[in-house]
């Protein structure tokens, strides 16, 4: 004979066993936010989960960042290589694309960081 | 056909009463540490079977008494006193009565949502995973790939718990009826 | 029962009271890159004391070491461009002598005399202004008399350059040997867990508590990571590739590695992985491998004294020292075709 605090706590149950298979088996590797940095400095911590576009003044000039779909990019920036535009997405924890001319450095954080340092 | 002898049984101290269930507590403990479990660790915990039965039979106060001893006695007679496995158990076992306390003390304010055996249970196995696994985490193995391991063991629990639930009930239901009939075994 | 209760829960907790460590991470821009030093460690302020004299130690080396902007270095190229006997400054001696054994070993692949070609390439100032390679017959000129470390004589502390086009730039040599110098500084600090990370090219000491340090290695060709590894006590991971730095010019790509045989940038590679134990040395060799080519690079490899290295051609074929096999793991799949060749 079931009472009513029964089925509370098995719907507490319920409730609880999905969204622990969720957060704990799901894809962990991607960050919940990005550290804008302007020579080293934090200049602004803005959630992946927000799309928008981001200007942030270098010491070149204007270097514009993307996020859209918890994933970061830069889209112009006022450096002569454009490497920082040749990587692309970004949104693992850990991941750090930057702007060396115009000390514009972004990095993902939060995720599980699977790695302590990536070498190239 | 209540005799007064047989009544002397059923109102006898408080601790006799403890004593006696934590014993039954303590013999499935050690019977039950003694088969064989495919993951360390995880065992049905049918000594929480009989916690259930004293909490809903005698209050929560009496289960805490039979827990503890349980866990104290259980593991000086196995030899795990002070062990990490002794540590393990510790934690489940305070955290579950933690759990139980708190709705027991709740569900006296509120009698209409009154969990019976088989939630208790649930509740129980649940709050004593969590709180083994937040002890093997911290003391014995502080690895992030252990979280994986977490929504499988929150899962046994949930059948562990129902089954030790429905056990308990049929417990509960003997010592009622036994009690109401005036028998005694 | 309440007491007795009260001290379970102490019990239980008592665990999570003790200070534990764990990594301390500053950024700093210098040496015109991003580096990041990690320190695992309880106790906070003295990594944060550890990050600030680092920055320091690196503003000032940069300042130190740069070819072309005021500073020692700046001033004793000037004075070795007369040709007259100079003393060597304190500041740069002990980096000159680690650089020319280095440069000596590699059969001259990794030869920091070269500062005027790295500038004929517009590659010593951060790409600022250059949009095209330079004259082929320029080029050509400074080849035909291209000075070597070794028109730089040096006698009771006296340099002298017999070559007026040697103009020392230790370019990313200098990076590898302020990580040494900086893991030294954190040893003497006390700090035994730590890594410097210079633009992507790391020392990694002693571990982060009872796991190893892991290093991801960004894949040369396309985003994400081709491999990773584990380093538990000391060790440095340098990578040398033609991604780092580059320009486009008319569809080709010229990149700022650039062999000191023929005046162009370095093909055959477009990355070469060291394992090694001191920075330096695992700079210098990523550099002259990647020179070196696949014809020459095992033998430069072993005269320079590494065992584990991992080279990938810009076709993406991968080839691999026996010793780096056991080290590398891949993290794309399929696994790549891996050819481990003979050592």
């Amino acid at each position: 004979m079931l009472r009513r605090g029964d089925y509370l706590i098995f719907l507490a149950t319920l409730l609880l066993l999905p969204w622990l298979y969720f957060t704990l088996w799901g894809d962990q590797r991607a960050g919940e936010y990005a550290q804008i940095l302007v020579g080293g400095d934090q200049q602004a911590l803005v959630s992946l989960h927000q799309p928008q576009t981001i200007e942030v003044a270098g010491a070149l000039g204007l270097s514009i960042l993307e996020i859209l779909d918890g994933k970061i990019r830069f889209i112009t920036s006022a450096c002569q290589g454009k490497q920082c535009i040749h990587r692309g997405w970004i949104n693992l924890g850990g991941e750090v694309v930057s702007c060396l001319p115009n000390q514009v450095s972004i990095a993902i954080l939060g995720g599980e960081q699977r790695f302590d340092a990536i070498n190239f | 056909m209540s005799e007064p002898g047989y009544r002397q049984i059923l109102t006898q101290p408080r601790d006799h009463r403890i004593a006696w269930w934590a014993a039954l507590a303590i013999t499935i403990h050690i019977v039950e540490s003694a088969l064989p479990s495919p993951i360390p660790g995880l065992k049905l915990g049918l000594a929480n079977v009989v916690v259930i039965a004293v909490l809903i039979l005698y209050g929560w106060r009496d289960a805490l008494w039979v827990a503890l001893l349980r866990v104290l006695v259980g593991s000086l007679l196995i030899g795990t006193f002070l062990t990490p496995t002794f540590i393990l158990s510790l934690t489940g076992a305070v955290a579950s009565m933690l759990a139980l306390g708190v709705t027991y003390y709740f569900s006296r304010m509120l009698p209409n949502w009154a969990p019976g055996a088989l939630g208790y249970s649930v509740l129980a196995a649940q709050a004593h995973m969590l709180g083994q696994f937040t002890a093997a985490y911290l003391l014995l193995i502080p690895h992030p790939a252990l979280f994986k391991l977490l929504p499988v063991l929150m899962t046994a629990a949930l059948v562990f718990g129902v089954i030790s639930g429905m056990i308990a009930a049929a417990m509960i239901d003997k010592v009622e009826k036994r009690a109401h009939s005036g028998t005694s075994g | 029962m309440r007491c007795l209760l009260l001290l379970i829960v102490v019990v239980a907790l008592s665990g999570c009271d003790r200070p534990s460590a764990h990594s301390h991470k500053q950024q700093m821009y210098v040496f015109g890159t991003l580096v990041e030093v990690i320190i695992w460690t309880e106790d906070e302020a003295a990594a944060t004391e550890a990050m600030s004299q680092l920055s320091a130690q690196f503003q000032h080396q940069h300042q130190q070491w740069h070819p072309w902007e005021a500073g020692e270095l700046h001033t004793f190229n000037q004075q070795l461009t007369t040709g007259k006997p100079t003393p060597t400054p304190d500041s740069i001696a002990p980096l000159l002598q680690r650089a020319i054994e280095l440069s000596v070993a590699s059969d001259g692949l990794f030869d920091p005399s070269l500062g005027q070609l790295v500038k004929l390439w517009g590659f010593s100032d951060n790409l600022v202004n250059v949009t095209q390679p330079p004259d082929a017959t320029q080029l050509a000129n400074f080849i035909k008399q291209a000075p070597h470390i070794t028109d730089l004589e040096i006698n009771n502390g006296l340099a002298q350059s017999h070559n007026p086009r040697l103009y020392l730039d230790f370019g990313g040599f200098a990076k590898g040997y302020a990580v040494d110098r900086a893991i030294e500084t954190l040893r003497q600090m006390g700090f035994d867990n730590a890594i410097v990370n210079a633009g992507g090219d790391l020392r990694a000491i002693g571990s982060k508590g009872e796991w190893p340090w892991r290093i991801g290695i960004r894949n040369p060709r396309g985003e994400g990571l081709i491999a990773s590894l584990q380093i538990s006590r000391d060790e440095s991971v340098f990578t040398s590739g033609d991604y780092e730095r580059f320009y486009d010019y008319q569809g080709k790509r010229y990149h700022h590695i650039i062999d000191p045989r023929n005046g162009y940038p370095a093909e055959g590679f477009s990355s070469v992985t060291i394992l090694h134990h001191d920075a330096a040395t695992a700079d210098a060799a990523a550099t002259a491998l990647l020179v070196a080519g696949p014809e020459q690079w095992r033998e430069v490899a072993k005269k320079m004294g590494l065992s584990q290295v991992m080279v990938i051609t810009p076709r993406g074929k991968i080839s691999m020292s026996p010793a780096m096999v056991k080290r590398i793991r891949f993290e794309v799949s399929p696994e790549p075709n891996i050819n481990v060749v003979d050592w």
